[in-house]
């Protein structure tokens, strides 16, 4: 193994074992009654299903690089962290890793409501493998970082959520790893800490240190990776450069069932089987430029005969953003009853958000904003403008100008100053 | 490259691989988080004293207590032979070290299951828990320990040499708890019937060694199968160590010590194999 690699994988698996009931044997009793039945049926044992959640995953990542873990849930992503931070072992194949590896999988676990932030600062640090004397010599720093000098002896169950999220990020940020691994749910909390776990992250590249980003979030993929690991039902589908990753991302999110819908798919009665984008000629195609009219044609299905369903589409940023929004209800379209395949065509006024990716999600919801039918992400699109960015906000709309001071020269306005 | 933390800690090489034999037991690892084992000891200490507005005294009003109700009822009712000691003394030196083994017990088996944060999200050598488990009701027992002292010092009984002991028979006490909870640490993972049976189980144990009555209440014929519990010869070596009753029985005690040992390496085995799929079932 050559010494510029940080983490070299070889074959690695993970199985679980699913019962055939599909629920697990919690208690002694399930676990006598599984038993005293398999010995009923004599001897005959009971049927497992086998599931892999991560299969023969091989690769390297050399020191310095920053690759992002791209995948559906579900795809192995965490389970991958997991097995590379050793939570959990893997069934198959071999990992090898070079340095000092931490991984925040979550910020704060160990955290204890009752202890002062100075203790817990310690505590913290050494469930994140720092030495004591490590965590005391970056004392200062960490509690400055955090900006809750004043509240450090008060016991963390009287902090903020922010405070104490702050508090936890800025112990991790202290543990200087060689190597990191970094799970999305950092990410979660509001925009300056995200702001802020980026920013660190890129201080972490400019010492030169490894990291493997776990992220639905195709923006901070961009950012910070430069490389794109894929994973697809526990395989790794791709391993390369970030776009060709993205755009696999996208072509499988088409369809997928939105992450917070707690019903199961399948039990959807009305659910899209298609998107289609299209421009002023009437041509598909993802990538439009600002201004453009376009055209979205939403394909669905039916299960069970539904009554008024209220479509609404969202078109959220890659950084999470909602960004606009489209409901038949509230733009006054009645569907009626609602049987078996068919088509729902929204025409667009043009195009004024600004130059990004967008993921359309849809959401069918019962008559009059009720019980949530079904939810799915139906596409993504680009919008290409060369200025307008996410510095100019969600949208740029064209204001009307004009001076209403004296008809005086320009030059007099400006020359006074 | 950072060059302090790469001082501190020289860059490693970590293989990670579904692990194989029967005695892959690390404890190298342990012994490398150690720090760790520290600070879940210090928070377990630290917590206990500060969420109560007594502090430090319930160290020391819980024994006492008990031992005023079994003075009471066994020693005045029911007067229960004492091995010609007053019976508060005779029964706080047996109450004190059967608290530190219910407790040592009780959190050896039940940590992985209240710190399951700590196991689903961040690597560590999983024996550190009940290692942890065990070592935090010490310091309770220590408290305990100065009342007992004071008790003493009112009946006016001192202590002879075999106090110099009591630290051995306080390890012992350790290893069976330890020995324990590696075995039903790991099964109250799957199963938490474990929790809810053990308050149970150490209750009726309690009444299975001689800690209320002498040992000599025991008919003479029956004292062989009483022994077979390893608590019998432990409470007699801290009565003993504390008070000079008795003699230890060395045959006892060296079974004793056989077969927590053995029950020991076994635990750790067990829960070595167990502790591959903890992170997935908890």
């Amino acid at each position: 193994m050559s010494k510029d690699i940080a983490i070299q994988a070889r074959g690695l698996g993970k199985r679980y074992l699913l019962g055939a009931n599909g629920g697990a044997k919690d208690s002694f009793r399930d676990a006598l009654v599984a038993g005293a039945k398999s010995l009923i049926g004599g001897g005959k044992k009971a049927a497992f299903k086998e599931f892999w959640a991560l299969k023969d995953a091989s690769f390297d990542i050399r020191h310095g690089e920053n690759v992002g873990v791209v995948g559906l849930n579900g795809a192995g992503k965490s389970t991958l962290l997991k097995i590379l931070s050793r939570i959990t072992e893997p069934a198959t194949g071999t990992a090898q890793i070079n340095g000092r590896l931490g991984a925040l999988l979550e910020v704060g676990t160990g955290f204890h409501g009752e202890l002062t932030g100075r203790e817990n600062v310690f505590l913290y640090g050494s469930i994140l493998g720092m030495r004591r004397e490590e965590v005391r010599r970056k004392f200062d720093a960490i509690v400055e970082f955090s900006e809750i000098a004043n509240f450090i002896d008060t016991p963390v169950k009287r902090y903020s959520s922010g405070m104490y999220v702050r508090l936890a990020f800025s112990v991790a940020a202290h543990l200087e790893p060689d190597i990191l691994l970094l799970d999305e749910v950092l990410a979660v909390g509001d925009l300056a800490f995200q702001r802020k776990c980026i920013e660190h992250a890129k201080e972490l590249q400019k010492r030169d240190a490894t990291i493997l980003f776990v992220s639905h979030n195709m923006f901070s993929i961009k950012t910070m990776c430069d490389r794109v690991i894929y994973l697809r039902k526990g395989e790794v589908i791709y391993d390369g450069d970030v776009l060709g990753g993205i755009e696999l991302y996208e072509q499988d999110c088409r369809g997928a069932a939105l992450a917070w819908t707690e019903t199961k798919p399948e039990e959807w009665p009305i659910y899209i089987t298609g998107c289609e984008l299209l421009d002023e000629r009437g041509d598909a195609k993802t990538m439009f430029d600002y201004g453009e009219r376009m055209t979205m044609r939403l394909h669905y299905d039916t299960r069970e005969t539904v009554d008024d369903p209220n479509f609404i589409v969202a078109m959220i940023r890659s950084d999470g953003v909602a960004a606009c929004n489209y409901s038949t209800e509230l733009d006054g379209l009645s569907l009626g009853k609602v049987v078996g395949p068919g088509t729902l065509e929204l025409q667009l006024p043009a195009v004024k958000l600004v130059s990004e990716m967008y993921s359309i999600s849809v959401l069918i919801r019962a008559k009059g904003f009720q019980q949530i039918l079904c939810g799915q992400t139906a596409g993504t699109f680009h919008v290409r403008h060369h200025l307008f960015n996410t510095h100019f906000g969600v949208f740029h709309e064209a204001g009307n100008w004009r001076r209403v001071d004296q008809d005086s020269a320009p030059r007099v306005a400006s020359g006074q100053r | 490259m950072n060059q302090t933390a790469a001082q501190v800690n020289p860059p490693r090489v970590t293989l990670i691989r579904p692990s194989g034999g029967l005695f892959d037991v690390d404890l190298a690892a342990v012994w490398r988080y150690r720090e760790l084992l520290f600070f879940l000891v210090w928070r377990e200490v630290k917590i206990r004293y500060k969420q109560a507005a007594l502090g430090v005294a319930w160290a020391v009003v819980q024994p006492l207590f008990t031992v005023l109700i079994f003075t009471t009822i066994f020693g005045i009712f029911a007067r229960f032979p004492s091995d010609g000691l007053p019976y508060p003394v005779f029964a706080l030196a047996a109450v004190l070290p059967w608290t530190y083994f219910a407790e040592a017990l009780r959190r050896s088996a039940t940590g992985l299951v209240s710190d399951a944060d700590l196991v689903r999200k961040i690597y560590f050598p999983r024996l550190i828990i009940p290692i942890a488990g065990v070592t935090s009701p010490v310091v309770d027992f220590l408290f305990g320990m100065l009342i007992l002292v004071g008790v003493m010092f009112w009946y006016g009984i001192t202590p002879g040499w075999s106090i110099l002991l009591l630290p051995g028979w306080l390890f012992i006490t350790l290893a069976l708890a330890l020995a324990i909870g590696l075995w039903l640490g790991p099964i109250n993972v799957r199963y938490r019937d474990v929790m809810h049976t053990l308050p149970f189980i150490t209750q009726v144990w309690m009444f299975a060694t001689p800690i209320v009555y002498p040992l000599s209440m025991i008919p003479e014929r029956w004292q062989a199968l009483y022994s077979v519990n390893p608590m019998v010869g432990i409470i007699e070596g801290f009565r003993w160590s504390l008070l000079g009753t008795g003699q230890p029985n060395l045959l006892s005690i060296g079974i004793s010590l056989g077969v927590i040992t053995v029950a020991l390496i076994g635990g750790a085995v067990y829960f070595r194999k167990m502790e591959r799929s903890f992170a997935d079932v908890i």
